[in-house]
């Protein structure tokens, strides 16, 4: 094998057929410059292996700016129940807020600005509250975007 | 998908938003144009799904599209931020965190490990999108030949890009 070093990462990452391999592995076993450079490829291959990547974005934020931007673009209304990024959560949380009023056990009112403060809201501070209704996980999950943006609405129940 | 089946679609973001991101970030090095541009690339799954055609590994179809936009991406606007960051006597091709202050002297194997990390990272930022887009697709697992697919060019001129990259940061690193 000649001095060809674009073959070193291949052969690093096991790509090669065995005659090749076996060529690259041979000259490297003669020559200390490849040899030197193989080693030190391998090294940056392990350590952009382990890197620091990305910094992870807000996901529920990157959702809601997706599914506007796919309203947007497709001139209409995605379905909620299709949109959730945690669909059973939110869903589930809603649905325990209509139960909730419907039973008339806590008369808090719904808070509904928009669609991004629903989905942190609900999904980031009443998690807790879904865990202890077994009832919950297994509600429809598909709840319409109409309702979670007409809760506000909804009619209030009376005690008593 | 292709019957624009917008529950599969979510089920499809979900799987896929941390690599599209990843990759995003990885050639564009800023955390604003990665989130739009990967956003971009789910768009286009969206809007070009009946397109995929199965003959290929949806990853590879998928990334293509992310670093296609990628690549357009730095093409359309690279000179602008260029030009804005040289007028703020900053190095456009430097990330957020790369213009943090350079830290102190290692004092030991930790430290002195974080440093190297945060200057891989400035040598990375530094190569060509194409190699960047290589290097960043090798880390993802993507072998040889699906890289080639992605970047819809020749495996030669992937190990072309590959080695140079590798060469170049060998020699920022003070290995070469």
């Amino acid at each position: 094998m000649t001095h060809d070093e674009t073959v070193i990462v291949p052969y690093l990452r096991g790509e090669l057929g065995p005659d090749e391999t076996r060529a690259v592995a041979a000259h490297l076993a003669e020559c200390a410059a490849c040899r030197r450079v193989a080693d030190d490829f391998g090294a940056l291959l392990e350590t952009l292996a382990v890197a620091p990547t990305a910094p992870a974005p807000d996901w529920g934020r990157y959702r809601v700016e997706l599914r506007a931007r796919l309203e947007q673009r497709t001139g209409r209304v995605t379905r909620a129940r299709r949109w959730a990024p945690a669909p059973l959560v939110l869903s589930g949380a809603l649905a325990v807020v209509l139960l909730v009023l419907a039973l008339g056990v806590d008369p808090r009112p719904p808070r509904v600005a928009d669609l991004g403060a629903v989905e942190e809201a609900v999904i980031g501070e009443r998690l807790d509250l879904l865990r202890e209704y077994a009832v919950v996980e297994r509600l429809d999950l598909l709840e319409d975007l109409d309702v979670i943006r007409d809760l506000d609405r909804l009619e209030p129940v009376r005690e008593g | 998908m292709a019957g624009r089946d917008e529950a599969a679609f979510d089920v499809l973001v979900s799987r896929w938003q941390e690599r599209a991101y990843r990759i995003a970030w990885s050639i564009l090095r800023d955390a604003d144009d990665a989130r739009d541009v990967s956003q971009e690339a789910f768009l286009r799954v969206y809007e070009h799904a009946d397109r995929f055609e199965g003959r290929a590994r949806f990853s590879t179809w998928f990334y293509r599209i992310v670093v296609n936009l990628c690549l357009d991406h730095r093409r359309r606007h690279g000179w602008w931020r260029r030009m804005v960051h040289a007028l703020d006597g900053v190095d456009a091709r430097d990330s957020a965190l790369d213009r943090q202050p350079a830290p102190g002297p290692a004092v030991d194997d930790l430290a002195a490990g974080r440093q190297t990390m945060r200057q891989l990272g400035r040598e990375v930022a530094r190569l060509s999108p194409q190699q960047r887009a290589a290097v960043m697709l090798q880390v993802e697992g993507l072998p040889t030949a699906e890289i080639a697919s992605v970047m819809e060019c020749a495996e030669a001129t992937v190990r072309v890009h590959l080695h140079r990259a590798l060469a170049a940061l060998r020699k920022s690193m003070g290995s070469g």
